[in-house]
C-alpha cells in the first residue's frame, strides 16, 4: 500500500488543488486555504468544491469531487468529520492526495468514521493525510496553509503529528533563520504515515536535514529499519509528544496515539543516531545547526572554545558545555602566546574560556575581536568556537560601532575559515524591545552567512551537543557497516 | 535462518498445539542452548519414577524444580530447591511434592540439573513491542534489577559493539568488570548471549511472532562462560 516515493513530489508540488468546505461567505479555514494560496502566487489550478455556490473566492466552484473536470493532485478537505467519507463518492480517480482537515474521528473515539474515510479515500483511489490536521506547506509548490510565511525555500523537511505545533515549527522557526523545504500536518495518520514521507524525505537531495513531531509513528519498525539503512547520513531530529503517563493521555485524546513503551525512543535514538530533543525550542535550534553547519565525518565534536564578555556567563557557560559533554581545554602554546602578545587589559582571561570585559573589547572600537578570534584559530584541535556577547552591556557602554565591529568580527572569521570549526554565536539580550530588534537584525545578517544565533549559551551546548551526537552516530555507523 | 532454530520452530508449535502458553523450562533452554547460549546439564524425570535413578549421568549437587505448566513462579509455591547432594535427591522431591500436592497444584515431573557454578547473576530479556517489534535488555540481577531498575534496552537486532555499550550503560557494571579486587566476569560471554538473543541472527527476530516474551533469569556469568540457570518463555497466541 506504500506509494512510491516520486508519488509523493505530486502531494508537494501539486499541479492542481480542489479545496472543499469553502464558503461563499470567505469565513473559515478552506477561505483562508484559497487566499494563501493566492497570495504565495501559486501556479496551478485551483477547484473549490461547493454543493450550490457557483463562485468562492472568485474562482468557479464546482459541485462534487466527481464533477472535478481534471483530477487533482492534492484535495484540502475541511468538512465536518460525519460528512468527510461521502465526499468521495463516484469520485474514483479523481484525487491523487486527500488531506482532511476536521477532527472528530479515532482521537474522539470514532474509530468506526475514521475506518470508513480510509476505505472511501482507498475506494476513490486516494491517499489519505489526517484527518485532525491542518494542511501542508511546500515552498516549491508554492503551497502553504498559513500566512505570515515566507516562501523562501530551504533544506528544512518537517512532518508534524500535530498542527498546531506545525504552525509554530513555521513560524517561531523562521524567524530563527529556518528556510524550510516542506511541512506536513499528518494529524491521525490513519492511511499516510510519518514513515511513508519519511522514506520520501530521506531519498529527495533538496531535503538536507529532517524534523518529525511524533505522537505515535504506527509503523514503527519499518520506521527503525529506514534509519537504520540512513546510517545517519541525513540527519533527522525527532521531537516526540507523549513520553510520560501524563503526555501518554494527552496524546490519546490528541491524535489518538496508543501508549508506548518509552524506553524505545532512546534505544532508537542510539542504534540509528536519530537526534531526540525533549522540547520545541530545542527542536528548532537542532534543525538550525543542521541547516547551517556542515558535520563533521572524522569523529564527533569534543573541544570548544567559548569566547565573550561576561565573568560569571564564561563559568555558566562552562558548566553547561561540559555537562553536554564537551570539552573546554587550555588553548595549545601557539594559540596562547598569540593571545598574550595581544596584552590586552587586567581582568581578561585568555585561558580557555576566553573572558574580555567590555573595556577589553572596546579596543580598536572592537577590532580587536578579530586578532583574537584569529589566535584561538591557531588552535587545531578546537572544534567548535562558541563567541557570546552581551548586546546591552556593549550597547551601553561602548562606543556604537562596537557592537558591529565585534559581530564583522565574528562572521568574517567564519568566512574566512569556513571549514576550520564551527563557529556558534550567542547574542544575549536582557528582553527590552530596541535590543529585540537589534538581534533580529543581527540573527538575520549572521544566518545569511551560515552562522547560526542563539539566546543563550545553554541553547548553543544543547544544539551543538545534538551535532555532535550525529557526527558521532555517522563515524560509528561508518564503522559498523566494515 | 539457521538449522537449530528451524527444530526449534517444532518445540514451539507443539507447544501451541497442545494450548500451552508458555514453553517449560527444559523446553525453553533447548531453544536457548540450540541457540549457542550455554544451559546446566539436567534431565526431566516424570513424576512417579525415583528421581536418584535418573540422574546417574549428572554431577551433584543439584538444583530441583517442579514441572507443571500451572506454576509460572516455582519458588512461590515451595518448587524449587537448590544445592542437593546426590544422597538427599530423593527426599528433597518427596518433600516439594507434598507440599505442593497439600497446594492442590498438579505435578507433571521434576527437572533435575547441575549446579551452574557461581558468579555474576544477568537477566537478559526479549519483548515484543506493538509498534516496533522485537526488543531486547539487560539488567544486572538481583537487587539491582528489583531496586534501581538498572537496565538498558535496544531495538532487535542489535551488534556486538550495541551490546557492548547495553552493558556500559548499567550502572552496576563495574561488578562484571572487576570491582573491589574481585576477578572480572567474562563479559565477552554475556556479549555472546544478548546477540544470540538480540541479534540479527538471533533467537528473538527468529521467531518474531512466535515468542511474546522471553526472560533468562539468572544468566551466571563465572570467569569463563556464563550460564542460563534460568529461563522462561512466553508464546504469542495467535499463529503467525
Amino acid at each position: 500500500m506504500n506509494a512510491p516515493v516520486d508519488e509523493f513530489a505530486r502531494l508537494l508540488r501539486p499541479r492542481s488543488i480542489a479545496v472543499v468546505g469553502a464558503s461563499s461567505s470567505g469565513a473559515g479555514l478552506a477561505n483562508s486555504f484559497i487566499r494563501n494560496l493566492q497570495s504565495a502566487n501559486y501556479a496551478g489550478q485551483i477547484y473549490p468544491v461547493h454543493p450550490n455556490a457557483a463562485q468562492i473566492e472568485g474562482l468557479a466552484a464546482y459541485k462534487s469531487l466527481a464533477d472535478l473536470p481534471k483530477p487533482v493532485d492534492y484535495a484540502y478537505i475541511a468538512v465536518s468529520a460525519e460528512r468527510s467519507p461521502a465526499l468521495f463518492e463516484a469520485a474514483t480517480g479523481k484525487v491523487r492526495f486527500a488531506q482532511v482537515i476536521s477532527s472528530g474521528f479515532a482521537e474522539t473515539g470514532e474509530a468506526a468514521l475514521e475506518a470508513r474515510l480510509v476505505a472511501a479515500c482507498r475506494a476513490a483511489g486516494a491517499r489519505l493525510l489526517g484527518p485532525n490536521c491542518l494542511g501542508i506547506f511546500s515552498a516549491a509548490g508554492r503551497v502553504s496553509f498559513i500566512d505570515r510565511v515566507a516562501m523562501e525555500p530551504g533544506g528544512v523537511a518537517v512532518l508534524s503529528q500535530s498542527g498546531g505545533l506545525g504552525v509554530d515549527i513555521l513560524r517561531r522557526g523562521q524567524v530563527r533563520g529556518l528556510r524550510y523545504n516542506c511541512l506536513v500536518t499528518l494529524g491521525n495518520s490513519a492511511d499516510l504515515t510519518p514513515v511513508d514521507l519519511v522514506q520520501h524525505l530521506l531519498a529527495d537531495d533538496e531535503v538536507k536535514v529532517i524534523g518529525l513531531y511524533l505522537e505515535d509513528i504506527r509503523d514503527g519498525r519499518r520506521f527503525f529499519e529506514l534509519l537504520r539503512r540512513n546510517a545517519a547520513c541525513k540527519p533527522v531530529v525527532i521531537l516526540k509528544g507523549g513520553r510520560t503517563v501524563a503526555g501518554q493521555r494527552a496524546s490519546a485524546s490528541h491524535t489518538g496515539a496508543l501508549a508506548q513503551d518509552d524506553r524505545i525512543w532512546t534505544a532508537l535514538a542510539k542504534q540509528t543516531g536519530a537526534v531526540l530533543v525533549d522540547t520545541l525550542d530545542a527542536f528548532l535550534d537542532a534543525l538550525l545547526v543542521f541547516q547551517l553547519l556542515t558535520p563533521r565525518r572524522g569523529g564527533s565534536t569534543r573541544k570548544v572554545a567559548l569566547f565573550g564578555n561576561g565573568g560569571g556567563t564564561s563559568v555558566l557557560a562552562s558548566d553547561a558545555f561540559s555537562r553536554a559533554g564537551f570539552d573546554i581545554p587550555t588553548l595549545n602554546d601557539r594559540a596562547l602566546s598569540g593571545l598574550r602578545a595581544l596584552n590586552l587589559p587586567p581582568g581578561s582571561s585568555i585561558e580557555n574560556p576566553i573572558d574580555t570585559p567590555a573595556p577589553t573589547l572596546n579596543q580598536e572600537k572592537g577590532a580587536i575581536a578579530a586578532r583574537i578570534l584569529e589566535c584561538i584559530y591557531d588552535d587545531g584541535s578546537i572544534g567548535a568556537m562558541v563567541m557570546h556577547i552581551n548586546m546591552p552591556v556593549m550597547l551601553s557602554f561602548s562606543d556604537e560601532a562596537v557592537l558591529p565591529n565585534l559581530i564583522k568580527a565574528a562572521l568574517d572569521i567564519q568566512v574566512k575559515y569556513p571549514d576550520r570549526m564551527h563557529f556558534l554565536l550567542v547574542l544575549r539580550s536582557d528582553g527590552e524591545l530596541d535590543i529585540e530588534a537589534e538581534r533580529a537584525r543581527y540573527r538575520n545578517l549572521a544566518t545569511g552567512l551560515g552562522v547560526p544565533v542563539f539566546g543563550e549559551l545553554i541553547e548553543a551546548a544543547r544544539a551543538l551537543s545534538c551535532l555532535a551526537w550525529h557526527e558521532n552516530a555517522l563515524a560509528r555507523l561508518r564503522d559498523d557497516s566494515h | 535462518m539457521r538449522q537449530a532454530a528451524t527444530d526449534a520452530r517444532g518445540l514451539i508449535a507443539a507447544a501451541r498445539d497442545a494450548g500451552r502458553a508458555a514453553l517449560s523450562e527444559a523446553g525453553a533452554k533447548a531453544i536457548l542452548a540450540s541457540f549457542d547460549i550455554k544451559v546446566p546439564r539436567g534431565i526431566t524425570v516424570p513424576r512417579g519414577r525415583k528421581p536418584s535413578t535418573c540422574v546417574g549421568a549428572l554431577a551433584a549437587p543439584f538444583a530441583i524444580k517442579v514441572v507443571s505448566q500451572a506454576i509460572l513462579h516455582k519458588s512461590d509455591v515451595g518448587g524449587v530447591r537448590i544445592g542437593v547432594a546426590a544422597n538427599d535427591v530423593d527426599t528433597a522431591v518427596a518433600d516439594m511434592e507434598a507440599g505442593i500436592a497439600a497446594k492442590g497444584l498438579p505435578i507433571e515431573g521434576w527437572l533435575v540439573e547441575e549446579m551452574a557454578p557461581k558468579g555474576v547473576e544477568v537477566v537478559i530479556g526479549g519483548t515484543v513491542d506493538d509498534r516496533f517489534g522485537p526488543c531486547v535488555r539487560v539488567g544486572l540481577g538481583g537487587v539491582f534489577i528489583e531496586l534501581i531498575a538498572d537496565v538498558a534496552f535496544r531495538l532487535c537486532p542489535i551488534t556486538r559493539r550495541d551490546a557492548a555499550e547495553m552493558l556500559d550503560e548499567l550502572r552496576g557494571v563495574k561488578l562484571l568488570r572487576g570491582w573491589r579486587g574481585t576477578q572480572p566476569a567474562d563479559v565477552k560471554a554475556v556479549i555472546d548471549a544478548l546477540v544470540n538473543v538480540g541479534g540479527m541472527d538471533g533467537l528473538m527476530l527468529a521467531f518474531s511472532g512466535m515468542i511474546r516474551e522471553l526472560d533468562i533469569n539468572p544468566l551466571i556469568v563465572g570467569k569463563a562462560g556464563a550460564v542460563a540457570a534460568d529461563a522462561r518463555i512466553i508464546l504469542e497466541r495467535s499463529a503467525p
